[in-house]
């Protein structure tokens, strides 16, 4: 009795589904309406509507900003994940120092790291007018900081901000843009309504793509440590 | 056939010759290398066909910071695939 009338309700729903799939446009298809009205509506105003010259980082701060807010929460994740799961073992807490690095390696980094932190934060900052972004600076950043704990050990770089400070260094992304997301619903009506002031609203995306990148170079870096058993990660 | 399009075929033919070497090396530390080689290869790709953010990501993640830490986890859990 329970297993018909399952099946009867997994046909019913799937039935429906089913056709309405089969109706969808092939994808790919050069004459589907995501081809011939959405990219095309993008690209011709996107620009002035999105906010950002850069029309990728108006689509993802701001036509597909939940998206975006639900890829912010996907890092913070994986962090989650990785805590949990690398509990440190007690002989190997204290791992730093272990592995030499060659001079000629420590006084190349030295050299290169003011460089490499200028471009992230140039590629995050210009996210909205260059190609790059919140993203792709804090993962220059990111790595820049995995270099200075394998030249300078992972314990000193870890140690060089408090737990507290990591830890909301790692948040950032989540909570700022979902602080944004929720006073643009307060603000305009819409969850995401960024302001229709140019100015503000180039503020605004320029704050967002701080907060992501500070969250993604916080988050890698933090993998990284976590990963080679580092105290205090 | 143009010149875009022969050094996009060149790329896709090195692309395709990184990803069969990946699925016969046993070596795990060289796997990761040359993922991130792949990654590279990827990442002109993006480039040559006009996605600058996406080739941008690409060099930074997937050649970069997943090396490091496909690294990090093959020193940890030990080298070579049974």
């Amino acid at each position: 009795m329970r297993k018909g009338f399952a099946a009867a309700l997994v046909f019913a729903l799937a039935v429906p589904m089913m056709r309405g799939v089969s109706q969808l446009p092939r994808p790919g298809a050069p004459d589907g309406p995501v081809h011939t009205h959405v990219s095309a509506a993008y690209i011709d105003g996107g620009a002035a509507v999105g906010g950002a010259e850069n029309l990728v980082t108006a689509v993802l701060l701001n036509y597909r900003a939940l998206d975006t807010l639900g890829e912010v929460l996907v890092i913070f994740c994986a962090w989650l994940a990785v805590i949990a799961a690398m509990v440190p073992a007690a002989g190997e807490r204290e791992r730093e120092g272990s592995v030499p690095v060659s001079p000629v390696v420590a006084y190349v980094l030295r050299i290169l790291a003011p460089f490499i932190g200028a471009f992230g934060v140039f590629v995050i900052v210009n996210g909205h007018v260059l190609p790059g972004g919140g993203f792709q600076g804090g993962v220059v950043l990111g790595a820049l900081v995995i270099l200075l704990a394998v030249a300078l050990g992972p314990g000193r770089v870890a140690r060089a901000l408090p737990t507290n400070a990591w830890s909301l260094l790692r948040a950032s992304g989540v909570l700022v843009f979902a602080g944004v997301g929720l006073a643009g619903a307060g603000l305009s009506g819409h969850l995401f309504g960024l302001s229709e002031q140019p100015i503000l609203r180039e503020w605004l995306m320029i704050l967002l793509e701080v907060a992501i990148g500070t969250a993604a170079a916080a988050v890698l870096a933090g993998l990284f440590l976590a990963m080679i058993g580092s105290d205090s990660p | 056939m143009t010149a875009a399009d022969v050094l996009d075929l060149a790329l896709l033919a090195l692309l395709l010759t990184c990803a069969l070497g990946l699925a016969r090396l046993k070596d795990l530390a060289a796997s990761a290398i040359l993922f991130s080689v792949y990654s590279f290869i990827l990442c002109l790709l993006w480039a040559h066909r006009g996605a600058p953010d996406v080739a941008m990501t690409e060099a930074a993640v997937g050649a970069g910071i997943t090396s490091v830490l496909f690294l990090v986890a093959i020193a940890r859990v030990g080298g070579r695939e049974r």
